[in-house]
């Protein structure tokens, strides 16, 4: 049973960064080994876990989400009132998106979504972060220099728009909805999809190639 | 906790690094850890008393070490915690003999089954509470100028500073008493601050930074 014992904690930390190997590998190997020996979790479940989050739940479903937004006025309406409902007619509600909210890039507006405390990030919908989105750099500027921060990712953002930063530091989590591209009218769902990147979700990219 | 996780602000990190391969695990051991995490939880956890064992990660380590290796760091910590495993044991990663080890492993999840458990997982936080939220849409509040030794979501850039009630996401568990086992709903709101506010080089900017903060968080300005 859990004691919520923090002084407790602050030395286990310091014993296991003395004793255990510092190789990640190694130690999540001994984490596994001892859950598995007591009979805590099954190895089979951790297998079905990283295929459910290498082959079916990823950015590719947010992608989808945003070109129906944008194919049909009534789901947008529905999305931005009302993320998780909308989401879930679409069988993506999950792993924290229970307090979904999609926040619409304008002309006059660009969102960028971060989470300065740790690493809050949409997962049933957008799958496991980048590397880039959980470390320090991105953490410590996307506040304070997001302007800088889009022009490491090739994003020049104009002096007429506002950049409207999401630091994710309570349960909502946020997905950026970006601009269709012009000359996309003719464009399928399944085709317009194809042009939504992980980056332009997260608001990390701005302009997306259109025909 | 004025800890080493409460990056927002902080300088010196250097670029970033944007390039990666859109791949959700680059070596197996995290995958592994995404799995752990998500079949192993101790009984009575919460997700705030979870991430205050990983921001109480030695700053070292927290810094130092790869992503999902604060993971299996967190998840070691509360396993010890809580019993379910001893310091000698991870140490040198073998079952004492004579312990009430070797317990019959749970039957395995299919994939379908996971899928159906990460649609049925979409947990919500908020709840109803009697009283009425104190601030309406519109108003300007201030942030507390302190926080406190234990966990806390008011991160320390946004201390001390003015900003717009935005929108009232309704009363959500309040993280600071969440992580220490009581549940406890309070109102929550999205604030939105001009980023003049908070940084001494963004002068003159119309750029804006939004936070979701609980009203214990919160004064009238």
């Amino acid at each position: 049973m859990t004691d919520f014992d923090a002084r407790k904690v602050a030395e286990i930390h310091e014993h296991l960064h003395s004793h255990l190997p510092s190789e990640s590998a190694l130690r999540v190997k001994a984490l596994e080994t001892l859950l598995v020996d007591k009979g805590l979790v099954n190895p089979q479940t951790i297998d079905a876990w990283v295929e459910a989050y290498t082959e079916e739940i990823g950015p590719k479903r947010g992608a989808r989400v945003v070109a129906r937004a944008w194919s049909d006025p009534e789901y947008r309406k529905r999305l931005l009132e009302n993320a998780p409902a909308a989401i879930d007619e679409m069988g993506y509600l999950g792993k924290a998106t229970a307090h979904l909210k999609v926040v619409e890039n304008t002309d006059a507006v660009h969102n960028l979504v971060v989470c300065t405390l740790c690493s809050c990030y949409p997962f049933s919908i957008l799958g496991i972060a980048p590397a880039w989105y959980k470390a320090a750099a991105y953490r410590s500027r996307a506040v304070r220099d997001p302007r800088g921060v889009l022009a490491e990712f090739g994003v020049e953002i104009d002096d007429q728009v506002e950049v409207r930063v999401w630091d994710s530091t309570a349960e909502l989590r946020y997905l950026v909805m970006p601009q269709r591209p012009a000359g996309t009218e003719g464009m399928s769902e399944d085709e317009l999809a194809e042009l939504v990147t992980r980056n332009s979700m997260i608001g990390t990219d701005r302009e997306l190639g259109g025909e | 906790m004025d800890g080493i996780h409460d990056l927002g602000g902080k300088q010196g990190y250097g670029p970033i690094e944007v390039n990666d391969d859109g791949g959700p695990f680059h070596e197996e051991w995290e995958g592994r850890e995404w799995g752990i995490a998500q079949c192993a939880r101790t009984p009575g956890i919460t997700i705030d008393w979870w991430r205050h064992c990983r921001e109480l990660i030695m700053p070292i380590d927290y810094l130092g070490r790869p992503y999902f290796d604060s993971w299996a760091q967190a998840d070691f910590s509360t396993y010890i915690e809580a019993g379910w495993m001893t310091l000698d044991e991870v140490a040198g990663a073998k079952v004492s003999t004579g312990d009430a080890a070797h317990g019959e492993p749970p039957a395995p999840l299919t994939l379908q089954q996971v899928l159906q458990e990460d649609h049925d997982h979409a947990h919500r936080f908020d709840g109803e509470i009697d009283a009425a939220p104190a601030f309406s849409v519109g108003q300007r509040v201030v942030t507390a100028r302190h926080g406190h030794t234990g966990h806390t979501r008011l991160p320390q850039y946004a201390r001390g500073r003015s900003g717009t009630i935005q929108a009232y996401n309704g009363a959500h568990v309040f993280p600071d008493l969440s992580a220490q086992g009581t549940e406890v709903h309070q109102h929550c709101y999205n604030v939105m601050f001009a980023a003049s506010e908070l940084w001494p080089e963004a002068g003159g900017s119309k750029d804006k930074v939004c936070l979701d903060l609980w009203e214990s968080y919160l004064s009238e300005a």
